[in-house]
């Protein structure tokens, strides 16, 4: 195992405070909520894995003894027990593993489209990349089927238009308000030289 | 390509700025030794990007010295030859290619006579690139022809057309292994990012020319810039997420500059329009 220091980024004799810091933003940073439906999510999840046991390690270390495990910033979302059309199940499954090609069509097959088909028909187009007709899907669902929990989140964090997400210290979308767009040119780096400022 | 890739100079540190700077002059020198001296005229900050990301992140930050290709008296901070900057000079010259190409066979008359006698001067140093990024190359070719049949059949798909770019740009790094998954999601996001930017800055001279335009194709001829910029806004998104999980290095910091404070900007230019004039100025030159 990786040294549990060198993985949350600080030193040996870093304070319990520093620690703590050091932690906490690196679970801030690979939240699963950050990943939901996201094709990296296992990645992210990796990463969560390690700093949690990197921070055990070292509250253990340092309490010279046996501590709760942190538990708190837990990995992954369990999967949900899942009861309906096996097509259906089949899909997710398909999502889930990565295989969008035959998710999608596999999901074509299915002759009548309700609102369950146009919510997995979202997550698809979500996975790909194509942001406008997960959008649409996802909408669609809702109105067809306005009193699933599941695809009234899914909507609902993509109308969030992704503010929720992580950004590092210091590019809090407060500092994103300055109008500077002259400041864009990088124009000191000029073939000619000139000013730095 | 299109200059939208850039840092947020004040909230850059002056090593990060001296990074980004050598990491340019670099590539411009780059695309001298390789490919002559018409090259460096392919030099640009979506590029640079490209290099930056594709670093080996062991690499430490050593800056030499070279002369300026622009004014040869002068000599300024270069990152010396490296993979990533061979790679993102071969990569320029091919993308530069195939656009050239593009506008020859949808270009008026004008257009298409200087797009004829560029293509002329860049047909030797494409062959080389070709042969040196093969794959690149084929991509780059399919991909452009896919977008070109999507833009005859006026397609209302804005996914769709933004797919073939995204995955043109995502094919400009390996894919292979985690590192090739992380370069991978953020390289299409980043695609389909610069696309749909385009696409919004064009969305006027479009409309007045009565070509196809992907944003008016799909929320009509004024657009919708609240829908756009949310979908924006989550291709944005998916970049920082896909930032996170790779390994960057030294170059972290530049990187999450551009990701989290210069592409949003720019985004916002795009949208207010003031854009279109800080293209305009001369950014080569500080004229005060």
């Amino acid at each position: 195992m990786r040294d549990p220091y060198s993985v949350l980024g600080i030193s040996q004799n870093a304070s319990d405070d520093e620690v703590k810091k050091a932690y906490r933003e690196l679970a801030r940073k690979y939240h699963p909520d950050n990943y939901q439906n996201n094709p990296l999510a296992d990645l992210a999840e990796e990463k969560m894995k390690e700093i949690n046991e990197a921070y055990d390690t070292i509250t253990k270390q340092r309490s010279g003894g046996y501590t709760a495990p942190s538990g708190g910033y837990g990995g992954g979302y369990q999967q949900r027990g899942y009861a309906g059309n096996p097509n259906y199940a089949r899909v997710r499954n398909l999502i889930n593993a990565g295989d969008l090609g035959q998710a999608e069509q596999l999901l074509y097959e299915v002759g009548q489209k309700d609102g369950e088909w146009y919510f997995l028909a979202g997550s698809i187009a979500y996975r790909k990349g194509w942001l406008d007709e997960a959008m649409q899907n996802y909408n669609r669902a809702v109105q067809m089927d306005p009193s699933n929990m599941e695809y009234r989140q899914a909507l609902n964090l993509m109308r969030q238009g992704g503010m929720g997400g992580y950004r590092p210290m210091g590019y809090s979308s407060s500092t994103q308000c300055d109008p500077c767009t002259a400041y864009l040119c990088c124009s000191c780096l000029t073939p000619w030289g000139g000013p730095f400022c | 390509m299109f200059g939208y890739v850039r840092p947020f100079r004040p909230e850059l540190k002056c090593k990060d700025f001296d990074l980004y700077q050598a990491t340019y002059c670099g590539l411009c020198r780059c695309l001298r030794r390789r490919y002559g001296l018409i090259a460096p005229m392919l030099l640009n900050y979506d590029f640079t990007f490209l290099a930056l990301l594709l670093w080996e992140p062991e690499e430490r930050f050593t800056s030499c010295r070279g002369r300026c290709h622009a004014n040869p008296l002068l000599k300024k901070p270069m990152c010396p030859d490296s993979p990533a900057l061979e790679q993102a000079a071969d990569e320029s010259v091919v993308l530069a290619w195939w656009k050239l190409r593009d506008d020859l066979q949808d270009g008026g008359l004008w257009k298409g006579l200087s797009a004829r006698l560029l293509s002329g001067l860049l047909g030797p140093a494409y062959r080389k690139a070709a042969r040196r990024r093969p794959d690149f190359d084929r991509t780059v070719k399919s991909c452009l022809e896919e977008l070109a049949a999507l833009e005859r059949e006026n397609c209302p798909s804005l996914d769709r057309t933004a797919d073939t770019f995204a995955r043109l740009l995502q094919s400009a790094a390996p894919c292979e292994g985690e590192r090739g998954r992380v370069l991978s999601q953020l390289l299409y996001h980043l695609g389909r990012w610069i696309y749909l930017a385009d696409a919004r800055d064009d969305l006027e001279e479009d409309r007045l020319s009565a070509r196809y335009n992907p944003v008016s194709a799909r929320y009509g001829p004024v657009g919708d810039d609240e829908a756009l910029r949310l979908t924006m806004n989550l291709s944005l998104e998916q970049v920082g997420a896909a930032l996170q999980l790779g390994q960057f290095g030294c170059r972290m910091p530049l990187l999450e500059n551009i990701v989290y404070l210069g592409l949003p900007v720019v985004q916002r230019a795009v949208f207010d329009g003031s854009w279109k004039e800080i293209k305009k100025q001369k950014i080569w030159r500080n004229d005060e």
